[in-house]
């Protein structure tokens, strides 16, 4: 038995080939097929592979010409055949292959992208289709560094950026990111880690290091001391550490002197984050609320847990980069 | 009572509705026989096809009929890469006795030999009604029985023979596995039937329900049991002729059997599976949902198609322990 595609490839490209095209999505869109039964159905009636990318559903299958499940992380060529699935949502049906004046190819793409419309709003449902929704997926497509420069162009054009204008990048917990004008104010609740501005098509790296800087955040309570807020362009060298460390790779021993001395006293790791941020010992202790002979006194016991001077330039570096080391290795937020 | 039939699988309705017709070799005749017989070689593939681009040698052997009948022909097919004997795949042809030839449906079973690289024999055996019970599953026995005896001759491991058939090339397999035990010439270690073709009696649920629908459907399948048998039976047919009368199910090689559930032999195969296990013996049974008959030959790039290819090849790489 020969394939479908043999079959149809072996007739002119006629009315009865259209038929049979347009028979074969009714058919699924009448059983109520899912989706990689519809880009199958684009692969095995052109005979090469297809993909259905949506973005704001999160959805990216790839079917091969022998119908074969086959996703591909690279991104489809900018030059293959496609069609969008809905007009004013970035879902696309691609086509493996160069326009190659096939009426059949532009017939089974527009008929394949129709399906998968009414299958993507009957299956996938209407949630991801609210502002909010469409919004993060434009933005994860912007901050995409393999996602291909159109699409990246597009979607900034969707969330109301010029292709030349410059943004930065706010990394939330839980993976969450948004894209604001280079003016705007950091938001002001929650952990937040600021990247540099930069135009819109270098905004994927501004996302890195967004990320970089608020794993440098912290809860600001007395176990998790530290910033709320941190800007990329501010960590300076301690971008680099940060790509040395993090909470799999080994404790270095500095970091482990200093969990086991915070382990002894739960004034410890407060104190030492201040005192290190501070000018001077008065300025620390007046925001720790306690008396400088007090914090005098904390600061002696401090360098005899961790045996290391904290008055002097040398050793109140190594207590930085101590206190930035056990940011870092801290689960990701 | 109307009987509701089970919904198709959306791929494998859409292939049929792109096929232009709302259903395949049903309502066959006796008169429109001669007709479906050329529709259903349309197509077939041709010897170099088969070959893959040289993945198989193609040959045709002749092998002595049964006593008084006519030679029999046989297509084998040997991966070009197999050094030793290797094991073989013994194909019967589906086209329910009455159509068809040895190169019919042998894509699938070249698709299984590729994967394990296997040899593969098909026979071209005489059909009915011009040549009815038993001319068709005889020829197929003597090719079974040529297999076994002339195997060093095609690279060939006699003591790893496979039936294999589809619909009625799963009849000929099962009635194949009922003589090699009863006759004890020759032994075959499995039975891999493809929606195979049971049961003459043609009066169950799925027959009632799948009538006019899908491929293949109870008024065809009465006219290709008529062919077989002749008009006149009643219950003295033999169970070589139809396995689903045979009262001795014991002592048969371990046999793989599936369906669709859209079909005309749902109901006879799982009947058939049931009576193999019921008689202490092997078997393994899928019924692929929303399936109409030969989906994966109409639709192989389907995804139940391809689990369907899946689940046989799977089962006969543990058959063979390789």
């Amino acid at each position: 038995m020969q394939s479908l595609a043999a079959r149809i490839a072996a007739l002119d490209p006629s009315a009865e080939a259209a038929m049979q095209v347009i028979a074969y999505f009714d058919e699924l869109t009448q059983r109520h097929a899912g989706l990689e039964p519809v880009v199958r159905g684009a692969a095995t009636l052109t005979g090469v592979a297809a993909r259905l990318v949506d973005p704001v559903r999160r959805v990216r299958m790839r079917v091969t010409a022998d119908g074969r499940r086959q996703d591909s992380d690279a991104p489809p060529e900018p030059t293959w055949l496609s069609a969008p699935v809905f007009a004013d949502q970035p879902a696309t049906i691609w086509l493996e292959t160069q326009p190659r004046g096939s009426l059949i190819d532009d017939l089974v793409l527009q008929r394949a992208a129709l399906t998968a419309g009414v299958v993507l709003t009957l299956v996938r449902g209407q949630q991801p289709t609210t502002r909010v929704g469409i919004e993060c997926a434009l933005t994860e497509t912007v901050l995409d560094p393999h996602a291909t420069v159109d699409n990246r162009l597009t979607a900034a054009r969707q969330l109301g950026l010029a292709p030349d204008a410059s943004a930065r990048v706010f990394a939330l917990p839980r993976g969450g990111a948004t894209i604001a004008p280079p003016d705007r104010a950091v938001p002001a609740e929650g952990r937040v880690g600021v990247g540099p501005a930069t135009p819109v098509l270098r905004l994927p790296e501004s996302a890195a290091r967004a990320r970089t800087a608020l794993r440098f955040t912290a809860e600001g309570t007395e176990h998790d001391p530290g910033p709320r807020v941190v800007h990329a362009e501010e960590l300076g060298g301690l971008e680099l550490l940060a790509q040395a460390l993090g909470p799999d790779t080994p404790r270095p021993p500095d970091l482990d002197t200093l969990l086991r001395a915070s382990a002894e006293a739960p004034w410890m790791l407060a104190t030492l984050t201040v005192f290190a941020e501070a000018a001077s010992l008065r300025g620390a202790a007046s925001r720790l609320f306690i008396h400088h002979s007090t914090l005098q006194q904390r600061i002696e016991h401090a360098e005899r847990v961790l045996g290391w001077p904290l008055r002097e330039p040398a050793g109140q570096l190594r207590l930085a980069l101590a206190l930035a080391m056990r940011l870092l290795a801290r689960p990701e937020v | 009572m109307t009987l509701t039939p089970p919904p198709f699988d959306p791929e494998l309705a859409a292939v049929l509705a792109a096929s232009g017709h709302t259903s395949i070799a049903t309502g066959i005749t006796p008169e429109t026989i001669a007709a479906q017989r050329e529709l259903l070689l349309d197509g077939v593939a041709s010897v170099a096809e088969l070959s893959r681009d040289g993945v198989f040698t193609i040959a045709e052997h002749t092998a002595p009929g049964p006593a008084g009948a006519p030679d029999i022909s046989l297509l084998v097919a040997r991966p070009r890469t197999a050094v030793g004997p290797r094991p073989v795949l013994y194909h019967t042809h589906g086209g329910g006795l009455i159509m068809g030839n040895n190169r019919f449906g042998l894509e699938p079973v070249l698709d299984l030999a590729e994967q394990l690289n296997l040899v593969v024999v098909s026979v071209a055996y005489r059909l009915a009604p011009e040549h009815p019970f038993p001319a068709g599953l005889e020829d197929a026995y003597a090719g079974l029985l040529w297999t076994a005896r002339k195997a060093a001759s095609i690279s060939a491991d006699p003591e790893r023979i496979v039936l294999v058939g589809g619909s009625a090339g799963g009849n000929l397999a099962a009635a194949l596995a009922l003589l090699a035990r009863d006759r004890r010439e020759v032994e075959v270690i499995g039975q891999l039937l493809m929606y195979p073709m049971l049961d003459d009696r043609n009066d169950s649920i799925s027959a009632r329900q799948m009538t006019g629908l899908g491929v293949w459907d109870s008024v065809s399948n009465r006219t290709a049991w008529d062919a077989v048998l002749g008009t006149a039976r009643d219950g003295e047919v033999s169970p070589y002729a139809v396995p689903a009368r045979a009262a001795d199910l014991t002592g048969l090689p371990p046999a793989f059997l599936d369906a669709g559930s859209a079909e005309t032999f749902r109901d006879e195969v799982v009947g058939y599976a049931q009576r193999l296990w019921a008689a202490g013996g092997n078997a393994e049974l899928h019924v692929w949902p929303g399936a109409y008959h030969g989906f994966d030959t109409f639709a192989p790039q389907a995804a139940i198609s391809q689990h369907a290819m899946m689940a046989r090849g799977q089962w006969l790489a543990r058959l063979l322990g390789e």
